[in-house]
């Protein structure tokens, strides 16, 4: 009989050198954190057992030890994973089983009773958001010397794509001014373009885009969009509130370039900051940064539980702060342990913890120049006001004798309020009453009414100062619990402040932790979400799409980045930068590092060549058309129109809307449309209802600010056509684009002027004949000017005017 | 010669040179063919064109009776004579252990007493529902429904209440279960809204446009209010100065120079811009017409309590079975006011009275109507509130009583529901569901089936995670399917 040869050779060997074959270091740890680490780990064991040891597998946990002498069958951790125990599922849970291979060295492994080393290190599946960036070489090419595109056509090559030739000069300022300022550009920003022959002419346009005062507003649309902002307080009452001072904050810490870390630490604990001293608003402005978390909303309707509607306020703020800043669906964890990232539920606690302290109050957004002013007016006021007294300690004595003269028709022409109290018998007057017939005698003296007169104008002077939504720290802190199940009404074990175990340790240990060591740890260049979630947000914003495609989960359900050293070179680039001149954390620096690279100067063009093999378009062999967000929409119309007012911040203004929108909410609110030069104000600013918001907002998907939104949809459907075509509003701009284009151009340049005016390119041959045609027909039937009023509506509902190409 | 021939010959051979770009063929010819801004079939892009149900459905198209405010399960369906035993004694405490009421204070103990009804009740059909004197009409068609007697939600102010109701959630920002079936099915209107909401009564359900709107998914999911009054739809008609003819060309001028940037760019996207260009002219005639009523008969005008011209529940009951007529996939009717704290418009006797004639007449006629149109089978009818009130009286200026959420009744009708049925029993007093109860989560569970769809499978992941409507509940009540 043959034996084979491998079995004398096996016969030859000891049991222990037969086995040392499978080596636990080598081949049964990785087997281990690929398939179990991730729950019997060291955060939340299930069943509190622990795979990252072999040392733990011994010890077992709810079910017993998962290793036993004697041959594999044995074993618990065989029978798991071979689907074989009476009771427990199959393991992993839910998850493919461990291939033929895998399960044939672990059971070699437990048949030679589990060897391995002593003082093992636990293992760890760590998940590479939870890891802080390095930041990687840039690859060196010989056809590019930006850090972006480098990378970008590193993986391009990878998948056999190529780059994509530089869009035309127009559209790539239209593009860059949309993207920077939210404008178009005029025909003679695009002349003034298109004839600079300088080798960085656009960098200096991106410059100039990025120092104009409109780029706050753009951008800082898309941080109100995080956090939720809207000018009404939600639910079902919906009243209006005034938080627009925070939104000019926003708009002016962009403007200003503030360090991104500073901007985020101001809105989170702005009134943990050491008040300063000096006499500027500066203290003033961080607490009024703070309003970022009093976008929540506030339930006014009758029968509530109050104590119920703060408490969804302040999960809002912990949700919001998760997603928005972490781009971590902590949310998740506010029932139950988080399902697949490491964060259990009494993290979530520590964490609400934080945002369980504060009160919501009320600001006063003066700055030190409107301080200033009402001192002036205060104490110009005092000397006109004691003369008036003067003058009515004067004529009091003389009161009596007034009103028993007064004859019947004298009496009738009082005051309603007057007359009422004089009907009374002196005895039966009270102070008030004696005071309104007093004012009621005074106001017939003309020196009396002369003074009075003066002392209004002094007032007038007094600036209207606006209030703001901030949060206040108690000096009481407020003790947190966990919530059974979330449930407010079933209060579990108490918590204290503090953040998940998996991300770095807050470097507090001798007092409890705040809201500002919270923001200064979220800033901390060593926290691994950060800098990499905003980059990749800016990044969607100028692709349609982040590096990581889940731009609000870097969690285990999250989608991997597309270009993971390109991510991590970006995050460390913003927060120590080498080839960019700007500080730390600047994002101006970002944007410009971004639109400067030839990636996103590429052709938008669609390529058939490219079509099969990224359809997508995930590897950016080329630009993606986006459509303007809702706002924009209404931008673009108003420049082309001419009748764009540019002003910045203020109280939100309200455009035209169709009739009996506001009827579509609970309370009916009025709307009545604003006047001087604020019905053409940037849609950013029209007055945001969360119950019924602006119906030209809504249809082209501006966010409904009930909850954090990190990516707009960009829907495309009939009632956009409705709006851009029947809506009053936007026929309106349609009228003054015609009125326009006949004032402004010359009769036969009027056609390329005004699709120079909306799209800022001219018209191709043929697009110049269909317009044409059109232009003729209809003044044939109904006249030229009305042949304009048709062209101009036909081009501000192109879909090539309400989008970046 | 037609001037855009040459732009047509031009597109219609760069699309056939380039498949690659995915426009179907279909769609194309709807595109380029002549005149086509006024009729032809929707083009395959859009994102409301009809998809086939994953399972085979019993439903096609839903109409859902929202009796906004709360009617009282008490004074029309759950007879309870013990209640009217019991009349002004306290409730026992076992009941009101940890339950919450709305408006709940100090005074709530001394002031919940038992109030029973004081409407005859009588019973009905083949089924033997019991309906009470307030509701002649429903009587009439209690065995074409199933009743629910023991529905249960999980909040009890209103306008929470009826976001849950309508999105499983009483949070904001969540999708309403039109926009989840229309997010599903698609429609088959290809010339109207696949979601359309109708709304009668003194003012909007509390909540307002969240009741229907389409949260986290996308827009041209949201129900569209059609208006009783002036334009149906916000921005539907042409303003006058312009006129048809000059809108046609328009829209004629804006698909051409947008296909032209579709040759320049190969943006599928552009696709979808021109035929919701070509529906939204297709409505602005297509919507006047299915809410002009001139074409119905003096007898169905009749059989619904209808006046021409005069907004009503009725009148958008007739409504609602013209919109099925044209394929339109999910109506929702909102009614209110059924609030009954026993305040000044929201008593129990004369304001209840008012609001159960404005409602009885049209909902009855709605299931007939639909039943010998041969549209019942295919159609699904939901009535019912945000909550129910409570076994205990409420008294502020007459009677009244406060939200219930734990025992209401709803019926449905056709689309795959039992005819002449009754699913769940309250206890004595009509407080607690004590057999069959069914929860929010399994109506929309069931509603889900109905329509041939698993509501765990119709998802969609927003926020790092796959909603559905149910969220992680739901189950399908087997008594509510034929």
């Amino acid at each position: 009989m043959l034996i084979p040869r491998w079995c004398l050779w096996a016969l030859t060997l000891s049991l222990a050198e037969w086995v040392s074959a499978v080596d636990y270091l080598a081949d049964i740890k990785p087997i281990l954190i690929e398939h179990c680490v991730s729950c019997h780990g060291a955060d939340h064991p299930k069943s509190d057992l622990r795979l990252d040891t072999a040392a733990g597998a011994r010890t077992g946990g709810r079910h017993g030890p998962a290793i036993t002498a004697g041959p594999a069958e044995a074993s618990l951790l065989w029978q798991v994973i071979t689907g074989t125990h009476a009771e427990l599922p199959a393991m992993p849970y839910k998850k493919p089983a461990l291939s033929p291979s895998e399960r044939e060295q672990i059971r070699l492994w437990l048949a030679a009773g589990a060897p391995a080393p002593e003082n093992e290190l636990p293992s760890r599946k760590i998940h590479w958001s939870f890891v802080p960036p390095k930041r990687p070489a840039v690859p060196v090419r010989d056809d590019s010397s930006h850090p972006i595109d480098a990378f970008i056509r590193q993986h391009l090559d990878k998948e056999g794509l190529t780059a994509s030739p530089e869009a035309d000069r127009v559209t790539l300022l239209r593009r860059v001014s949309l993207d920077l300022t939210g404008l178009p550009p005029s025909p003679a920003d695009v002349d003034q373009f298109t004839a600079d022959s300088r080798p960085d002419a656009y960098e200096r346009a991106v410059d100039r885009l990025l120092a104009s005062p409109h780029y706050g507003e753009r951008w800082g649309r898309v941080w109100l969009d995080l956090a939720r902002y809207a000018d009404s307080n939600g639910y079902s009452i919906d009243a209006p509130r005034s938080i627009w001072p925070w939104r000019d904050w926003v708009i002016q810490a962009l403007n200003s370039d503030q360090p991104f870390d500073r901007f985020v630490i101001e809105q989170l604990a702005g009134d943990l900051l050491a008040p300063a001293d000096s006499p500027d608003d500066t203290h003033l402005r961080q607490r009024l940064a703070t309003g970022f978390h009093r976008n929540t909303q506030i339930n006014e309707e009758g029968g509530i539980d109050p104590e119920q509607f703060r408490i969804e306020a302040v999960l809002d703020r912990v949700n919001t702060t998760g997603t928005a800043l972490l781009g971590l669906t902590i949310g998740c964890a506010q029932c139950h342990d988080h399902k697949f990232d490491p964060i259990s539920q009494r993290e979530y606690f520590q964490l609400y913890a934080f945002f369980n302290t504060q009160d919501d109050v009320t600001l006063e957004a003066a700055s030190a120049a409107d301080r200033a002013a009402r001192t002036a007016v205060e104490r110009a006021t005092q000397p006109v006001q004691q003369e008036l007294d003067a003058r009515g300690k004067a004529l009091e004595p003389r009161f009596a004798e007034w009103e028993a003269a007064l004859t019947p028709a004298q009496r009738d022409a009082l005051p309603l309020e007057v007359r009422n109290v004089l009907g009374l018998r002196p005895e039966q007057r009270n102070d008030a009453q004696r005071k309104v017939a007093l004012r009621g005698y005074f106001q017939t003296d003309a020196e009396y009414r002369a003074i009075e007169q003066r002392l209004q104008k002094v007032r007038s002077g007094a600036p209207k100062i606006p209030t703001t939504l901030a949060l206040k720290e108690r000096t009481e802190p407020r003790a947190s619990v966990v919530f059974i199940k979330g449930d407010f009404t079933r209060p579990g074990d108490p918590v204290q402040p503090g953040t998940p175990a998996v991300l770095p340790p807050l470097p507090v240990a001798d007092r409890p932790a705040n809201r500002l060591d919270l923001a200064q740890w979220l800033m901390d260049p060593q926290n691994p979400l950060t800098a990499r979630v905003l980059v990749n947000r800016v990044w969607q914003q100028y692709f349609g799409k982040g590096l990581v495609e889940t731009e609000n989960d870097f969690g285990t359900q999250g989608s991997p980045p597309s270009h993971p050293a390109l991510l991590d070179w970006l995050a460390c680039e913003f927060m120590e930068p080498t080839v960019s001149a700007g500080p730390a954390w600047s994002l101006k620096s970002l944007h410009r590092l971004i639109v400067t690279s030839a990636t996103y100067r590429q052709s938008s063009r669609v390529r058939p060549e490219t079509q099969e093999k990224d359809a997508n378009n995930r590897w950016l062999s080329r630009q993606n058309r986006l459509r303007l967000d809702a706002e924009l929409v209404r931008d673009v119309a108003l420049v082309a129109s001419g009748t764009f007012n540019p002003r910045i911040g203020g109280p939100g203004v309200f455009p035209p809307q169709p009739d009996g929108v506001m009827n579509l909410g609970q309370s009916r609110r009025s709307w009545t449309v604003s006047t001087g030069g604020d019905q053409y104000r940037r849609g950013m600013y029209t007055f945001f209802w969360r119950a019924t918001p602006h119906p030209a907002l809504a249809v082209f998907d501006a966010p409904d600010g009930f909850s954090t939104c990190t990516r707009r949809l960009r829907s495309n459907t009939p009632l956009q056509a409705l709006t851009l075509l029947n809506d009053a509003a936007f026929v309106e701009l349609a009228r003054q684009l015609a009125e326009r284009i006949q004032r402004e151009a010359p009769e036969a340049d009027r056609l390329d002027y005004a699709v120079r005016l909306c799209l800022a390119r001219r018209p191709t041959a043929q697009e110049r004949e269909r317009l044409r045609t059109l232009w003729q027909e209809e003044s044939r039937e109904v006249g030229d000017a009305a042949a304009w009023m048709t062209v101009a509506r036909v081009l501000l509902n192109l879909d090539e005017t309400i989008t970046r190409e | 010669m037609n001037p855009s021939e040459p732009l047509r010959d031009l597109t219609r051979r760069h699309f056939f040179s380039r498949c690659s770009l995915g426009l179907g063929s279909v769609a194309l010819a709807s595109l380029l063919g002549p005149s086509q801004a006024a009729s032809g079939p929707a083009p395959a892009s859009h994102p409301l064109a009809p998809k086939p149900a994953p399972f085979p459905a019993r439903a096609r198209n839903v109409i859902y009776l929202f009796m906004a405010g709360g009617p009282s399960q008490l004074e029309l369906f759950d007879y309870k004579p013990r209640l009217g035993q019991l009349n002004g004694q306290p409730i026992p405490d076992s009941y009101l252990e940890g339950k919450r009421f709305a408006f709940m204070d100090s005074s709530f103990k001394n002031r919940s007493t038992l109030l029973g009804t004081r409407r005859q009740f009588r019973q009905h059909g083949q089924s033997g529902m019991w309906v009470s004197e307030l509701f002649p009409h429903t009587a009439g068609i209690v065995d074409d429904v199933t009743f629910v007697r023991s529905c249960a939600t999980n909040v009890f102010n209103h306008a929470p209440a009826k976001l849950f109701m309508n999105t499983g959630s009483s949070q904001f920002g969540r999708p309403s279960l039109g926009s989840w079936v229309t997010y599903g099915l698609g429609s088959e209107a290809d010339n109207l809204p696949g979601f359309v909401v109708l709304q009668s009564g003194p003012r909007g359900p509390r909540g307002g446009a969240v009741n229907w709107g389409s949260g986290f998914l996308p827009t041209s999911y949201q129900g569209v209010p059609l208006r009783s009054q002036g334009e149906p739809i916000l921005n539907l008609t042409t303003p006058t100065e312009l006129g048809d003819t000059r809108q046609r060309r328009a829209v004629e001028a804006i698909r051409d120079l947008n296909l032209q940037h579709l040759v320049a760019t190969g943006d599928p996207e552009i696709t979808t811009r021109i035929a919701a260009y070509e529906m939204a002219y297709r409505m602005q005639t297509s919507a006047p017409e299915a809410m002009d009523l001139t074409g119905e008969s003096a007898a169905t005008l009749r059989l619904y309590g209808v006046e021409p011209d005069r907004p009503s529940f009725a009148r958008n009951c007739l409504l609602a079975r013209r919109l099925v007529e044209r394929g339109v996939r999910f109506i929702q009717l909102y009614h209110t006011n059924w609030d009954s704290h026993g305040g000044p418009g929201e008593n129990l006797e004369d304001d209840f009275e008012k609001v159960c004639r404005q409602v009885d007449q049209g909902s009855a006629a709605l299931v007939k109507d639909l039943r010998s149109r041969g549209l019942l089978d295919d159609t699904l009818v939901i009535w019912g509130g945000e909550f129910g009130r409570t076994p205990m009286g409420e008294n502020r200026e007459k009677t009244g009583r406060n939200h219930h959420i734990d025992a209401f009744t709803m019926w449905l009708a056709g689309g795959g529901v039992p005819a002449g049925h009754i699913v769940g029993e309250t206890d004595e007093l009509g407080f607690n569901a004590v057999q069959d109860r069914v929860h929010v989560h399994d109506l929309h569970a069931t509603i889900l089936h109905l329509l041939g769809i698993n509501h765990e499978q119709l998802t969609f992941r927003f926020q790092g995670r796959d909603f559905r409507l149910t969220d992680v509940h739901g189950q399908v009540v087997k008594s509510l399917l034929a």
